[in-house]
């Protein structure tokens, strides 16, 4: 535990010595601290996690925060697992990307401060259990980001994004200051432990606390409806932040969520049903919503939205699981939800690193303007596909084994004997199907559209990657993606004491049950890639001898073919667009010229998100009006207010005098 | 196991014969010889091949990574009588992931050419698999509920030994996969194998590009995807006690008379316009829902 808060403060020194190097050195000062302190904090989160164990330091503060138990269980280290290696590899990115921004010395060391701050405080919510110092951590990893996310705050755009985050986030920290207000009010302790005599009866008081806090958790993580802050801050936050925002920091809304899981017992069906069907709308809004954008770090964004849905997929099957006392339906989909959370991490990181890259290299992020990068980014083109591959859960990643485990869970649920249940496992398999199917569609287009083909639009000069920091954070996790995907019991040993800690009547053959079922996906990986091989092989043998020539693409006989020909984005989503015209409107303005010659005539297209027009605008207006209806209190008027003071003296006076 | 197993790997190009001998004789044309996809496939692996200076290396092993997906899409398979070669709990995702993997390297390399024509048939053949695989996905939902199993082998194996109500289950269930077997087969009324056309374009145009080695294995890989989709029919068709020559018997039977099926679907049906195809593969999702509500009726009707 002791060398864990040193590693914590390690990375917050690191942010602050970055402020005092030079300007080229800060990049590699931060990460020489961040690296520094992995040999502190790994040691420690991996023997918890293999073995089981709670470690815990008593701090002793004064009022009203008193005595907080740090606490660092299985579950803190897995996620402290996440945040530790995602501080690296965002430190190590930042070195290269950050170059774009040479010159300005004072921004660069507010992003390596604020990235150390963010990094310490994410590693402190994970194991600080006590209220009032857990919403103090909560909310310096909330402004330590906003302040990263305004990197560039020159832009207007940036600034509005940035803005618009810090407000949901206090929104979100609002509901959870009620939430644990109430229930340290009703536990009378101000101690995760102690929460447990007023979460775990499942009477209307602690639905509610539970609504409450899944309110403020699912804020973070970008649970529909209250995830519209992803698509606007991912693209305004400098990409390596955007990445460790996206793979870990919106995983400590889940983190929040199992916490609250893990001290309410066993949870009452009902909720379980609850955050099934949400998570299964988040999932499908969120990737039909990808699919729309054609900017592609906003189409990384909602798919961080989709991803979290499948993450709450896992988390209602766990609770289902839980509820009916099946220990094999509650352990699958809690593997389901741990294991995604990782590979999440890995493959959405992936998929930022490289976007930045590309932002880097073309100076755009719109996808109807690039087109066949493949050529001249290989190693990110290649991690791109890798990554795509495992958002996609197609084989040999390990995007796969986490569905799968979900997929399984949903079909063991149907041999709970109720008509409930196997509706609601159907609407989930049939909801995460689709979103499947869907995200084929949408890394299809972002892969295909921005890597494939011929440039859409003259680049700026031939992009190359030359900055080995912007590729080695890539190639790593691209590693850890296949390694994953071919070696999937291995992360299941590392989940299993979690697991544990959720379902503690798990017994030793429903964990077989599970690695023997891997073991098999693994061997049919293996046989795939050798399959693979062999056509390959099959088909170099059989050309060998042939005529291979080289020509231009097939174009029917037309001759003047231009790159320009070719479907773009929005072209390529348009049909399916169309089919859920009703869940992704569109606004089209077409400007047409009268005259002859049309130069000038223009068409644009915008998709908005449905939740923004029918639950935050009529909300914001009502609440606006609401107000309103105050507003002549604060008229503007010096009299006016030299009277309420004269008129709270009186009262005051008054009741002085009536009470004594 | 094995020889079934190779039967069935050597049997897609004779299907996909026997579809087109079908269309030209109710054309009251004479046809190809049945085995005319055979000649094809040894003719196109022994030519050379052109390849668009456009690509990169996605183009050139997409095809090689559809085949193999797919072969090993038809281990997972039961086969009536043998079972399947490969089995374990929760396989049915791996079997549609696997269809997925060889559809997006199909759309993947279609995408590579930079190709306006191949960008539509890829654009179309997403849009239609979001429908298709959702629908598929309650087709097992559905029959895992029935059988309590989770896996292809077990499902299908015991599917025939639940009695009373299975007939309307499977009635529906064959109907929503043939529609399957339709639309992922590229074929009239959602897709038409015979051109590549503005208005028709999906699987064929996709592939507009490829010539020898790799065309051959494209085409195997499309007629497999079809064998695969049928020998599913044949596992809710063959009764799961039948002594193994009926059973064998009857699957041979089943796969003819699916395929004779499809020849005649695409003689007496025109395709559909593009805007009216959802609309038939949505008939697949509520046939595939409707079964599952028949299977809740009847495990929980009566209490």
């Amino acid at each position: 535990m002791t060398e864990f808060l040193v590693g914590v403060a390690v990375i917050f020194l690191g942010g602050v010595a970055a402020c005092v190097s030079p300007e080229k050195g800060k990049g590699w000062v931060f990460s020489l601290f961040a690296a520094s302190a992995q040999f502190l904090i790994l040691p420690a989160v991996i023997s918890t996690l293999l073995s089981g164990g709670l470690a815990q330091l008593p701090l002793s503060f004064g009022e009203p925060i008193g005595l907080a138990y740090l606490r660092l269980d299985p579950l803190a280290a897995l996620f402290s697992l996440l945040i530790s290696t995602g501080t690296i590899f965002a430190s190590v990115y930042s070195i290269g990307y950050m170059k774009m921004y040479a010159g300005r010395a004072s921004s660069l060391s507010s992003h390596y401060l604020f990235l150390g701050m963010m990094s310490a405080a994410m590693l402190l919510v994970v194991v600080v259990q006590n209220a009032i110092l857990f919403l103090i951590v909560w909310e310096v990893m909330s402004v330590s980001s906003f302040l990263l996310v305004a990197f560039d705050n020159g832009d207007a755009e940036v600034r509005k994004a940035a803005l618009y985050y810090f407000t949901a986030m206090q929104v979100g920290a609002a509901f959870l200051i009620a939430a644990f207000g109430w229930v340290s009010a009703a536990s009378g302790s101000l101690d995760f432990n102690s929460f447990t005599s007023v979460l775990g009866r499942w009477d209307f008081v602690s639905i509610l606390l539970f609504v409450l806090f899944f309110l403020g958790f699912g804020t973070k993580a970008g649970f529909v409806p209250l995830h519209t802050w992803l698509p606007r801050a991912h693209p305004a936050a400098p990409t390596g932040v955007s990445a460790l925002m996206s793979g870990v920091m919106i995983k400590l809304g889940i983190y929040g969520i199992l916490r609250i899981l893990l001290l309410s017992g066993v949870p009452n069906s009902h909720v379980a049903y609850g955050v099934l069907v949400i998570s299964v709308l988040t999932g499908i809004f969120g990737i039909t919503n990808a699919i729309a954008q054609d900017d592609i770090k906003r189409l990384l964004a909602y798919s961080s939205i989709e991803n979290v849905g499948i993450i709450g997929i896992g988390i209602g099957i766990g609770m289902l699981g839980l509820a009916y006392h099946s220990p094999l339906v509650a352990m699958l989909g809690f593997l389901g939800a741990l294991l995604h959370t990782v590979n999440h991490f890995t493959f959405k990181s992936v998929l930022f690193h490289a976007s930045g890259v590309i932002y880097s290299r073309t100076h755009t992020r719109d996808m109807n303007k690039l087109g066949g990068l493949g050529k001249y980014l290989p190693v990110t083109s290649a991690g791109f596909l890798i990554a795509s591959l495992a958002a996609m859960g197609l084989p040999v990643f390990n995007g796969f084994i986490s569905e799968l485990a979900l997929y399984l869970g949903l079909a063991k649920a149907f041999m709970i004997s109720s008509v409930v249940t196997s509706v609601a496992a159907l609407f989930s398999l049939s909801g995460l199907a689709f979103t499947g199917a869907m995200a084929l569609l949408a890394f299809s287009k972002a892969y295909g559209i921005t890597f494939l083909g011929l440039p859409r639009e003259r680049l700026h000069a031939n992009p190359a990657e030359t900055e080995w920091t912007l590729i080695a954070p890539m190639v790593t996790l691209a590693v850890v993606i296949v390694a994953m995907g071919l070696l999937p019991w291995l992360a299941v040993i590392l989940l299993r004491n979690v697991i544990i800690q959720f379902v503690p009547a798990l017994s030793p053959d429903d964990f077989l049950f599970v690695t023997e079922t891997l073991r098999t996906v693994s061997t049919v990986f293996t046989g795939l890639l050798v399959l693979t091989g062999v056509f390959l092989g099959l088909r170099s043998l059989l050309l060998k001898r042939r005529n291979v020539a080289t020509f231009k693409t097939w174009d029917c006989g037309y001759q003047v073919g231009s790159a320009r020909l070719q479907y773009t984005g929005s072209s390529f989503a348009q049909p399916f667009l169309h089919l859920v015209e009703e869940l992704v409107p569109r606004r089209i303005r077409v400007n047409k010229e009268p005259f002859l010659f049309p130069k000038d005539a223009s068409l644009e297209s915008h998709t908005q998100d449905l939740s923004e027009r029918f639950i935050y605008r009529p909300t914001i207006r009502a609440v606006d009006r609401f107000l309103g209806l105050f507003s002549w209190i604060q008229s503007g008027r010096m009299q006016q207010y030299i009277m309420y003071g004269l008129v709270f003296i009186v009262a005051l006076l008054i009741w002085i005098l009536g009470v004594k | 196991m094995a020889i079934a197993l190779a039967v069935l790997l050597l049997s897609p190009l004779f299907f996909s014969g026997l579809i087109s001998k079908v269309k030209a004789v109710w054309g009251g044309r004479r046809g190809a010889p049945v085995l005319q996809p055979y000649y094809d496939f040894f003719k196109l692996l022994r030519k050379g091949e052109v390849i668009s200076a456009t690509t990169t290396p996605i183009f050139r092993i997409a095809p090689s990574i559809g085949i193999a997906a797919t072969i090993l899409a038809l281990m997972i398979v039961p086969i009536p009588t043998f079972g399947s070669l490969i089995s374990f709990n929760g396989d049915f995702a791996l079997f549609a992931y696997l269809m997925g993997l060889t559809k997006f390297f199909t759309v993947a390399a279609a995408l590579d050419t930079g190709s306006s024509f191949e960008g539509m048939g890829a654009s179309r053949e997403v849009t239609y698999s979001t429908i298709v695989e959702t629908a598929f996905l309650i087709v097992i939902g559905s029959l895992a509920l029935l059988t309590h199993h989770v896996s292809f082998d077990s499902i299908f194996s015991s599917v025939g030994l639940i009695s009373e109500y299975t007939p309307l289950v499977r009635i529906l269930l064959v109907a929503s996969l043939f529609i399957m077997l339709l639309a992922e087969g590229s074929r009239v009324p959602v897709d038409d194998p015979n051109t590549h056309l503005e208005l028709t374009m999906i699987h064929e145009v996709m592939v507009l590009d490829y010539s020898g080695p790799d065309l051959a294995f494209i085409q195997y890989t499309a007629a497999l995807r079809m064998t695969i989709i049928s020998t599913l029919i044949a596992n809710l068709i063959v009764p799961a006690l039948a002594p193994a020559i009926q059973a064998l018997l009857l699957f041979g039977v089943t796969m003819l008379v699916t395929f004779v099926a499809v020849g005649g679907v695409e003689s007496l049906i025109a395709r559909s316009r593009m805007s009216h195809v959802p609309q038939f593969l949505f008939l697949m999702t509520a046939l595939s829902l409707t079964a599952f509500a028949v299977v809740v009726f009847f495990l929980y009707g009566g209490r």
